[in-house]
Order: C-alpha cells, then sequence, then structure tokens
C-alpha cells in the first residue's frame, strides 16, 4: 500500500517531462523506419504474403538490438534526474517514506514507461500495416497470418535480456547527478557488448549483460535465450540490490 | 499538557569527513508550542543540525528525541508529523503548485481539500496552470511553505525561509509563522543567520557558532543575558585612582575610558558617588547596553 502511494508520487512527477516524449518518440522510431523501408524500396515477392508477421518479429531487430537498450538507457538515466535537476531529493527523504519504497517506486516506474514502450512500439507497428493495408490492398496485410506467441515471445525475451543493463544503468541514473556519466557508461558498454556478441557470442559474451541483446534478434542463438533470459534475470537482482545498498548509503540531498 | 519536549537532542555531534568536525555536543531541546530561532551565522551547523533532525544525514552520535520518540526508532511515523523546508525550495519545475502539492498529497495522508487550504494561506491560490519553473523565487519559497504545511504539522522546521523574499513578503512570512503558532499551535522552528530578521516572532532561541551551541533559552533569559553582557563606561580626571577605587567592580582599561560590568542605575549612582567623594572629576559614566544584534556578534566572535 505505501510502495503504491510512493509509486503514485512517481507517476505524478513523470507528467510532462521529456520522459514521456522520449518514450512515445523512441517507441515510433522503428515502426517509421520499418515503413520507410518497405515503401520506398517496396517488397521482395517471396516475402509478400508474411508482410504482417514479419512487422512485428523480423522488422522488431532494429528495435531490439539499438532503439530498445538506448530507451532504457536514457528512461533510467532521465528518470532519477527529475530529482538532481529541481533539487527535490531533500524534499523526497524528508517525506514519510522508506528509502526502500522511494528506490522501489522510481523502479517500478522505469519498468512502467518500459512496458508503454513495447505496447507503443506495437500499436505504431499495428497502424503501420494499417497503412501498408490502405496502400497496397492487393497485399491484403492485415487478412495475413501472424502468429500472437511468437510476437510475445520477442517482446519477452527482449524485455528478459535487456533487464539486467535496466537495472545497472538505473543505478548508475540514481548515483550521478550529472546524466553524462550513466549515458557514456550505458553507451561504451552497449558497443563493446555488441562488438562481443557479433564475435564470441557463445563465450564470454553469454555473461556479460551489455551483449544479451544480441540473443533474443537473430534466430541462430534461439537455443541459448533462456539461458540467457536467466542470466540476465540474476543480474538485475543482483543489481538491483546493489543498487538499492548504494542508494542507502549515499547522502542524495547535495 | 504534554511537557516532553518536542525536540530533543544530547550530545549531537557529527562530522563530514575525518578530522573535520561539524557539530560538538549539540544538545538542542524545543519546547511544544514555542517558536524557536535557531541562530548562527553562515556555516555554524545549522543546516547540518536540521539535516540529523531530518533524518537527512545519518546520526553518527548522540541522540535525537522528536515528540519523545527516537527518530530512528519511528523515522517514518515521526516525519508524518513533520513540515520541513530546508534551504532553497524543492519543488518541480514543470508542475504546477497545485500537481506538486498533490505529489505529496497521499504520501502524508492529507485531503484534497488541504490542497487549497495551504495554497490560500501562502497566498498561492490563483496560480493556476503556471508552471513553477514560470514563478519568482517569493512565490517558489511560499510554494515551499505550503508544501511543508500540507501534513498539517505538529512541527515545523523552517530553514532560513526569507531567503529570496523581498522586505515585504518577510514581514508576511512573520505574521504567518506567528499564524501558524498561535491558531494552529504548531512548534516552529527557524532558522537564521539575522538576528534581528526572528527577534521579533520567537519565544525561544539557540544561537550556534562552529558548531557548539553558545545559548539556549527563552527571550527573557537572553536579555538577562545582555544584560549581563553591557558594561558601564568611566572616564574621569585621574583614571589611574579611579581604577584603584573600583578594584571591586573588575574594570577594564580599554584604552580611553574604564569598562566594567553593568549593573544598573543604582550602581552607577553609587560609583558616581564614590568618585566624587575621592575628588575625582567624572567626565563619563555611561552605561553600554548590547542590544541584542551586539550580543549576537558579540558571542559569535569571542568564540571564534
Amino acid at each position: 500500500m505505501n510502495l503504491l502511494i510512493s509509486l503514485r508520487g512517481e507517476l505524478l512527477k513523470t507528467k510532462r517531462t521529456a520522459s514521456i516524449y522520449l518514450t512515445i518518440i523512441a517507441a515510433a522510431f522503428g515502426p517509421l523506419m520499418t515503413m520507410l523501408e518497405l515503401l520506398l524500396d517496396g517488397f521482395d515477392g517471396e516475402d509478400q504474403a508474411t508482410i504482417l508477421e514479419q512487422l512485428f518479429t523480423s522488422k522488431f531487430q532494429m528495435t531490439g538490438l539499438m532503439i530498445f537498450p538506448f530507451f532504457i538507457m536514457l528512461i533510467c538515466t532521465l528518470l532519477p534526474q527529475i530529482e538532481y535537476k529541481n533539487n527535490a531529493w531533500k524534499q523526497v527523504l524528508t517525506s514519510p517514506q522508506t528509502k526502500a519504497n522511494v528506490f522501489m517506486a522510481k523502479f517500478i516506474n522505469v519498468q512502467l514507461l518500459i512496458l508503454v514502450f513495447l505496447v507503443a512500439n506495437q500499436l505504431l507497428m499495428f497502424v503501420g500495416a494499417v497503412v501498408l493495408h490502405v496502400l497496397h490492398p492487393a497485399l491484403h496485410v492485415l487478412n495475413q497470418p501472424i502468429d500472437g506467441k511468437r510476437v510475445f515471445a520477442i517482446l519477452v525475451n527482449n524485455y528478459a535480456a535487456l533487464l539486467a543493463i535496466c537495472c545497472i544503468q538505473f543505478w548508475l541514473g540514481i548515483r550521478f547527478r550529472n546524466f553524462i556519466v550513466p549515458l557514456a557508461v550505458g553507451f561504451a558498454c552497449w558497443l563493446a557488448g555488441t562488438i562481443l556478441g557479433m564475435n564470441f557470442p557463445l563465450g564470454f559474451a553469454k555473461y556479460y549483460p551489455y551483449a544479451f541483446h544480441m540473443y533474443p534478434n537473430f534466430s541462430q542463438y534461439k537455443a541459448v535465450v533462456p539461458a540467457i533470459a536467466w542470466t540476465s534475470l540474476g543480474y538485475s537482482v543482483l543489481f538491483l540490490v546493489l543498487g538499492y545498498l548504494d542508494f542507502r548509503r549515499r547522502r542524495m540531498d547535495t | 499538557m504534554n511537557n516532553t519536549p518536542i525536540i530533543k537532542t544530547t550530545g549531537l555531534s557529527y562530522h563530514y569527513a575525518k578530522n573535520v568536525q561539524t557539530l560538538f555536543n549539540v544538545d538542542l531541546q524545543v519546547d511544544r508550542g514555542s517558536i524557536y530561532g535557531f541562530l548562527g551565522p553562515n556555516g555554524s551547523g545549522k543546516t547540518t543540525t536540521l539535516s540529523l533532525l531530518l533524518g537527512l544525514l545519518r546520526n553518527q552520535q548522540g541522540s535525537i528525541e522528536i515528540f519523545g520518540q527516537h527518530l530512528h526508532a519511528n523515522r517514518v511515523g515521526i516525519l508524518k508529523k513533520i513540515g520541513s523546508l530546508i534551504e532553497s525550495p524543492s519543488l518541480y519545475g514543470h508542475l504546477t503548485a497545485k500537481e506538486n502539492l498533490e505529489v505529496y498529497r497521499a504520501v502524508y495522508g492529507a485531503s484534497k481539500e488541504r490542497i487549497a487550504e495551504v495554497l490560500n494561506i501562502v497566498r498561492l491560490d490563483d496560480t493556476g496552470k503556471k508552471i513553477v519553473k514560470k514563478f519568482s523565487l517569493g512565490m517558489k519559497q511560499r510554494l515551499s511553505i505550503a508544501l511543508a504545511l500540507l501534513p498539517n504539522p505538529e512541527l515545523l522546521v523552517l530553514d532560513e525561509p526569507s531567503n529570496g523574499l523581498d522586505p515585504s513578503g518577510i514581514i508576511e512570512l512573520r505574521q504567518l509563522i506567528r499564524t501558524l503558532n498561535i491558531d494552529h499551535g504548531m512548534t516552529i522552528v527557524i532558522s537564521s543567520h539575522l538576528l534581528s530578521e526572528v527577534e521579533k516572532m520567537v519565544t525561544h532561541l539557540g544561537i550556534i557558532y562552529k558548531g557548539k551551541m553558545l545559548f539556549q533559552g527563552s527571550l527573557p533569559e537572553l536579555h538577562l543575558f545582555q544584560r549581563k553582557g553591557s558594561r558601564l563606561l568611566i572616564d574621569t580626571s585621574d583614571n589611574r585612582i579611579a581604577m584603584e577605587l573600583l578594584q571591586e567592580h573588575s574594570p577594564d582599561w580599554t584604552g580611553g575610558s574604564i569598562s566594567l560590568p553593568f549593573r544598573d542605575s543604582k550602581q552607577t549612582a553609587s560609583i558616581n558617588r564614590l568618585l566624587v567623594q575621592n575628588q575625582l572629576d567624572v567626565h563619563l559614566l555611561q552605561p553600554k547596553e548590547n542590544d541584542l544584534e551586539q550580543l549576537f556578534i558579540d558571542l559569535t566572535s569571542d568564540h571564534s
């Protein structure tokens, strides 16, 4: 109950912030690029019968590999910045809330925005499908079959794989007043993870959280995705606990 | 009537870095129903003390009791009954005044009507959809006070609340504090580095300097203390003989005149009689009473 009250406060703070606009813009980026690609470059003959399925599966690859990790880094940095930017930590911490509730409410707020991102992304992709259906009625895009379970699995696997970096970035975002630090660390680690994942996908990359975004987005790694998801979950718990212990110990009002 | 002090600290000490002690055995006592002026120059330890009282800083040494309970035994429960404003306003610039209060309303368990009440108290009820970023500093300060009033607190802690306020704003703040104390029964702790700013409204004073409490008590006690600090200045035709005659008053030679502790007008008359009876011409016989401002300066400079 107290956590819900703290969460309510966090949600109210998010109103009219860049976080909301960022979520919608980031969610729209993938569908927009996909539409531009399909409308300008056209369709391969053999793919025309499965356009709808592709929109929600293979065309999610760009979002899963780049947009989604970047969005997580940005959102994990922007949300705690609300307190730093407004010099509001001391008001938060002198209000009758436990530090655990404050920390968890912020984390849940991040997760809710991630959920909004994924839902908005899928909805906008569906809007794209409607546009294709209208512009190219002969393709019957909206009448094509789609494997809902597969689409859902892709989303869940991407979310699970990125949960680890979400917890790390959340810790960094809450720890550093200067928002450049968590973003720079996150981007550098993501770049290293992408290179690592491409060159040694079944080696050390399996244990490096910033490489986990590679696995759910390439069919050849399908077999290791469950293991990656569990590893990511383990890291998430670890970094969430470490982040909280650090938050509890630190002076946040300076 | 509960006589337990609303705030009681015992031996409160704090250091930000090793070998840099900020507070030394601060024993603070704030009685229920009082307006406690917490005075000290900038950097004397006021904000550190208040931050410790509100749990913003981790207590290192000494104990803190608020409402008769140890702070860390029931921090959340205690904070529910405290409204606070620590230094500069802590407000969300992208939200309106009402939205800022709404963020904390449920946290404090306040009703929706309370938001309108506190905005009315600080005269910000007509700001509508204007976001706080566009407020003047004075308006932000008033909104911060509204936020502190939101829980209808038993204890209001205001750290330098007049920062950024113009003279009329300071007068309004003074009236508001008196009203909250008298009409709403709130105990108020108000810190300042200017004695003149708080002496007209406080019932009790604590003076802190370089982390040490120099004085703590009621205003009459301070006035007594002030009288003790007053001196009688004397200049005669032969100050050497006058010094000898006035030995029992522990006189000091202050270069140009004799200075001794001033008690009252009877003492002045008796000294005058003594000097004249010993054939000394009295050129100067002047009590120099400290005003509170001078006392504050003396207290804080004597210990530097």
